[in-house]
C-alpha cells in the first residue's frame, strides 16, 4: 500500500513536471554554445534556448546522451553549426528525437555555416588520409565576431519565419546585437593590432576565421594532420619552423592538453594562450563577453602575460 | 523541460504520404549541407596555407626530442576522443553501421549523394588451445590462424520525407547475407516511430549493435546460446515510443519472425513451423530509461522481455527476460580524454518442454576503461547456468544438450585506435567450461577499419 502511494506520488510529480505552462513562443537548441548564445540574442526573452555541448568539450566528440535526443524532440528550431563538425553525433540525436520539423532539410532545421563566409574550403578532393578534414570548409567561424554578426542575421530571419508575432521583437534584437558587437568590435581590433602580420602556432585548424579577421598566420599546427594527435618528429619540426618563423604566440583552445603546447611554447619561446573553447553559456555569458574574454587572453599573451 | 511537443497533424497521413516520394531529394539535402563539388583543377588547398619547411629546419638536440616525447605522453591521457559505439535510430538503440556516407563520385550522383555508404572489416589472427573452441558468435574468431570476421556494407539513406532506409549486409568469405534491412518512419505523432523490415530487436544493450560497436572481440557466449550466433533478429514490425516524461524513458514493442537456427533458436529456431496465429511470432518489449547523473556520469537501464514459441510442443513458449546497465563516466567539463564504462547483462530464460518447464541464467559484466585519447583497456566476466527442470535438477537441454554443468568466462582485451576509423585489439580468453576437463585459453588480434564519411556515435 505504502509503495502504491510513493508511486502514485511520483507519477504525479512527474506529471506535473511536464505539464508546466510553456513560456517561451520557440523553443531553440543549437548544437554549440555559441550559437546558443547568439541564438539567445536575437531570440531574448520570446525563445529558450539549449545547448547540447559544454564549452569545455570538444564539438567534434559528443556524446550522442539520450537526454540530448529529449530536448531535440521537444524543440521548434534546431541551429548546427554544420560543414559535419557534428557529425560524429548529431544525426543519430535527430533521429532518435522523433520530431519531424528538426530533421535535416526541414524549417526547424538552420545550418548557420550558410550565412558565413568560408573558409579553408577545399578546392581539390578529399579523403581520410588528409585527417579530420571538413569537406565543406573549416566549421569554427564563430571565433569572429563579424561572422558572428552574420549568423545572427540568418538566425533572425529563421525565426521571424518559424515565429512571425513576434518578428518585429526579433529585429529589434538583431539590430541590438549587431550594433553592439560592431562598437565592441573597434575596441577589440585597436588592442589587437599587435597580431597584425604575427606568425602563430595552433593547436588545431580553428584559427582561420580569427586570423582572417585579425590578420595573423597560422605559420604551424601541432596536429600533423587534423584530428591526428601530435607525434614527435611532427612537434620536432614544427618547434624548428617556429623558432624560424620566430613565432609570437602559441594557441590552443581549453579542451585540447596543454602538455605540447606548453612545450613548444617554452622553447621558441613565445607565450601560449589558451583560449575558450565556447561560450559559458549555461552561466548566462552572452557571445560579446565570449569574444571579450577571448580579445582579453590574446592581448594578455601578447603583452607577454599568458598562463 | 518545461514544454511539450507541438505536432503537425498532417503527419497522420503518413500512410498516403508514398505518392509524395518523388521529394525525397528534399528531405536530405538542404542547401547548407550539399557538400561543395570536387573540381577538376587541383590548385593546392587554402588549408595548405601553412606550408611546411622542413629544409631550413634546424635540428633538434636529444634532449629536447626526449622532452616533447615526454609532453606528448602526458597529453595522450587529456585528449577527448569519440566513443567507438554507434546508433542511428534511437540514441539508445547503437544498432546501425554506425557509419556515414562514402561520397559517391560526381558522376553518378550529381553532385547530391542520396545514399550514404560505408564498408567494416573486421579481420583477426587466433589461436585457441582446444581443438573444438566454444566460440558461439557468427562473427567470433572461430580457427587457429587467420579469420574474416566479416565485411559489413551499410546502406542507409532517407526515402522521402516520411522514411529512412538502413540495411547492413553482410559478406563473409563464401556468402552473402543481408543482416538487416528496415525502414524507419519519420514523421508519426505523438513521439513514435515505426521500424518495419529485417532488424535485430531491441532487446538488451548488445544484441541491436553489430560488431563494430563492441568492446570485445568476440561477442558474450550467453547471447549466442539464448538467441543465436547472429543475435536475435527477424523479419516484422517494432513500434516505439518516447514518453512525454521529464527524464528519458523509451518504450518498444516488436513483433519478428520466431524462425532461425542463428537467430531465433530458443524459439522456433531451425524447425519449419507455419505461422497460424498471432502467438507463432515472436514478441518483444523493452523500456530504456536513461539518467543523466551530472555531465561527467550517466546512466542508461534498460528491462526486456521476448516471448515466442519453441517447437517442443502445441503452444509451448519461451520468455526470456533481461535487464541490462550502461554506466559511462566521462568528464567532460574539463580537457581529458579518460573514460570509464561499466556495461553489465543478465538474461533468464524460461521453455516450456513436454512435462515440464526449462530455466537458466546467464549474463556478461564488462568494464572499460579508455586511458588515453588513442589506448583503452578491459576486463569481461560472463557466466552461464545449465537449464534447470522444475524440481532443479539439471535438465536434458533439447538446444545444448553438452550444456551439464556452469560454464564462465574471463576475458581482457587491450584496445589502439590510430584513427576512430580503425582499430587494433590484442584479447585473451579462459573459458571454464564445466563440462570439459581442462580450461581453455584463447588468444586474438584483430584489426578493423571503417571506411564511409564520418558516423554517428550513440550513446
Amino acid at each position: 500500500m505504502r509503495s502504491l502511494r510513493l508511486f502514485a506520488a511520483l507519477l504525479a510529480a512527474a506529471v506535473s513536471f511536464t505539464a508546466a505552462p510553456a513560456r517561451a513562443d520557440l523553443k531553440v537548441v543549437t548544437s554549440l554554445p555559441d550559437l546558443a548564445a547568439v541564438a539567445k540574442a536575437v531570440g531574448g526573452d520570446k525563445v529558450e534556448v539549449v545547448a547540447l555541448a559544454l564549452p569545455t568539450q570538444d564539438p567534434h566528440f559528443v556524446d550522442a546522451k539520450p537526454n540530448l535526443a529529449l530536448a531535440l524532440n521537444r524543440a521548434d528550431l534546431l541551429i548546427t553549426a554544420g560543414l559535419d563538425l557534428e557529425i560524429g553525433w548529431l544525426p543519430s540525436l535527430q533521429l532518435g528525437a522523433r520530431n519531424n520539423k528538426i530533421l535535416t532539410g526541414n524549417d526547424g532545421y538552420l545550418d548557420a555555416s550558410r550565412f558565413v563566409s568560408l573558409q579553408e574550403v577545399p578546392t581539390t578532393a578529399v579523403d581520410r588520409s588528409q585527417g579530420d578534414v571538413h569537406p565543406g570548409g573549416n566549421p569554427h567561424y564563430l571565433y569572429d565576431p563579424r561572422q558572428g554578426i552574420a549568423v545572427a542575421r540568418g538566425i533572425e530571419a529563421r525565426m521571424s519565419q518559424l515565429d512571425a508575432k513576434n518578428a518585429a521583437t526579433y529585429k529589434a534584437n538583431l539590430a541590438k546585437f549587431t550594433q553592439e558587437v560592431q562598437a565592441a568590435q573597434q575596441g577589440w581590433e585597436k588592442r589587437l593590432t599587435g597580431l597584425k602580420g604575427a606568425p602563430v602556432i595552433a593547436y588545431h585548424r580553428t584559427t582561420a576565421y580569427l586570423q582572417n579577421w585579425l590578420g595573423f598566420t597560422t605559420v604551424a599546427f601541432l596536429e600533423p594532420k587534423p584530428g591526428i594527435p601530435p607525434n614527435p618528429s611532427h612537434i620536432a619540426q614544427v618547434l624548428a619552423q617556429g623558432k624560424a618563423r620566430k613565432v609570437k604566440v602559441v594557441v590552443k583552445e581549453d579542451y585540447y592538453p596543454d602538455g605540447t603546447a606548453k612545450l613548444v611554447a617554452s622553447k621558441i619561446p613565445a607565450p601560449l594562450i589558451v583560449i575558450p573553447g565556447g561560450t559559458d553559456f549555461r552561466n548566462g555569458q552572452t557571445y560579446v563577453q565570449r569574444i571579450e574574454l577571448l580579445v582579453s587572453r590574446l592581448e594578455q599573451g601578447l603583452a607577454g602575460k599568458a598562463e | 523541460m518545461s514544454f511539450l511537443p507541438r505536432r503537425n497533424p498532417r503527419a497522420l497521413a503518413v500512410v498516403l504520404a508514398v505518392q509524395l516520394s518523388t521529394s525525397a531529394a528534399w528531405a536530405q539535402s538542404s542547401p547548407g549541407q550539399t557538400p561543395p563539388a570536387a573540381t577538376e583543377t587541383p590548385p593546392p588547398p587554402a588549408e595548405a596555407a601553412p606550408a611546411d619547411t622542413p629544409s631550413d629546419a634546424p635540428a633538434l638536440s636529444a634532449e629536447e626530442m626526449a622532452e616533447i616525447e615526454k609532453a606528448l605522453g602526458s597529453d595522450a591521457s587529456t585528449r577527448a576522443r569519440p566513443s567507438g559505439d554507434t546508433s542511428p535510430v534511437s540514441p539508445t538503440a547503437t544498432n546501425d553501421s554506425g557509419v556515414t556516407p562514402l561520397r559517391l563520385p560526381n558522376a553518378i550522383t550529381g553532385g547530391t549523394s542520396f545514399l550514404n555508404l560505408s564498408f567494416i572489416l573486421d579481420l583477426a589472427v587466433a589461436a585457441f588451445s582446444s581443438k573444438e573452441p566454444l566460440q558461439g558468435g557468427a562473427h567470433d574468431p572461430t580457427q587457429n590462424g587467420f579469420n574474416l570476421q566479416q565485411l559489413e556494407l551499410s546502406i542507409g539513406s532517407v526515402v522521402d520525407p516520411y522514411f529512412r532506409f538502413d540495411s547492413n549486409i553482410v559478406f563473409s568469405q563464401f556468402g552473402v547475407e543481408i543482416e538487416e534491412a528496415y525502414v524507419t518512419t519519420l514523421d508519426l505523432p505523438a513521439n513514435l516511430q515505426v521500424r518495419a523490415g529485417q532488424f535485430l530487436t531491441r532487446f538488451g544493450r548488445l544484441n541491436s549493435t553489430h560488431p563494430h560497436a563492441w568492446d570485445f572481440v568476440d561477442q558474450p557466449f550467453v547471447m549466442s546460446r539464448v538467441f543465436g550466433a547472429e543475435g536475435n533478429r527477424g523479419l516484422g514490425v517494432e513500434g516505439s515510443w518516447l514518453t512525454p516524461l521529464p527524464w528519458y524513458v523509451e518504450v518498444i514493442g516488436s513483433a519478428t519472425d520466431a524462425k532461425g537456427e542463428a537467430t531465433a533458436r530458443s524459439f522456433f529456431g531451425s524447425s519449419n513451423e507455419r505461422v497460424l496465429s498471432p502467438l507463432d511470432f515472436q514478441l518483444t518489449g523493452a523500456v530504456k530509461q536513461f539518467f543523466p547523473l551530472s555531465d561527467d556520469l550517466s546512466l542508461l537501464w534498460g528491462l526486456s522481455a521476448a516471448t515466442g514459441p519453441n517447437p517442443t510442443g502445441y503452444r509451448n513458449h519461451t520468455s526470456v527476460y533481461g535487464t541490462d546497465v550502461y554506466l559511462k563516466f566521462r568528464p567532460i567539463t574539463e580537457a581529458s580524454a579518460q573514460q570509464l564504462v561499466l556495461q553489465a547483462e543478465v538474461l533468464y530464460r524460461r521453455r516450456q518442454a513436454p512435462e515440464d518447464l526449462l530455466s537458466d541464467w546467464g549474463g556478461y559484466a564488462q568494464t572499460v576503461w579508455r586511458f588515453s585519447n588513442r589506448w583503452a583497456t578491459g576486463v569481461r566476466y560472463e557466466f552461464g547456468t545449465p537449464a534447470k527442470t522444475q524440481e532443479g535438477r539439471v535438465a536434458n537441454d533439447p538446444l545444448d544438450p553438452e550444456w551439464i554443468a556452469d560454464r564462465q568466462r574471463i576475458t581482457a582485451a587491450v584496445t589502439f585506435w590510430p584513427t576512430e576509423f580503425s582499430r587494433l585489439r590484442l584479447q585473451a580468453a579462459t573459458d571454464r567450461v564445466g563440462w570439459r576437463a581442462t580450461p581453455d585459453y584463447s588468444a586474438f588480434l584483430a584489426l578493423e577499419v571503417v571506411t564511409g564519411a564520418h558516423g554517428a556515435h550513440a550513446f
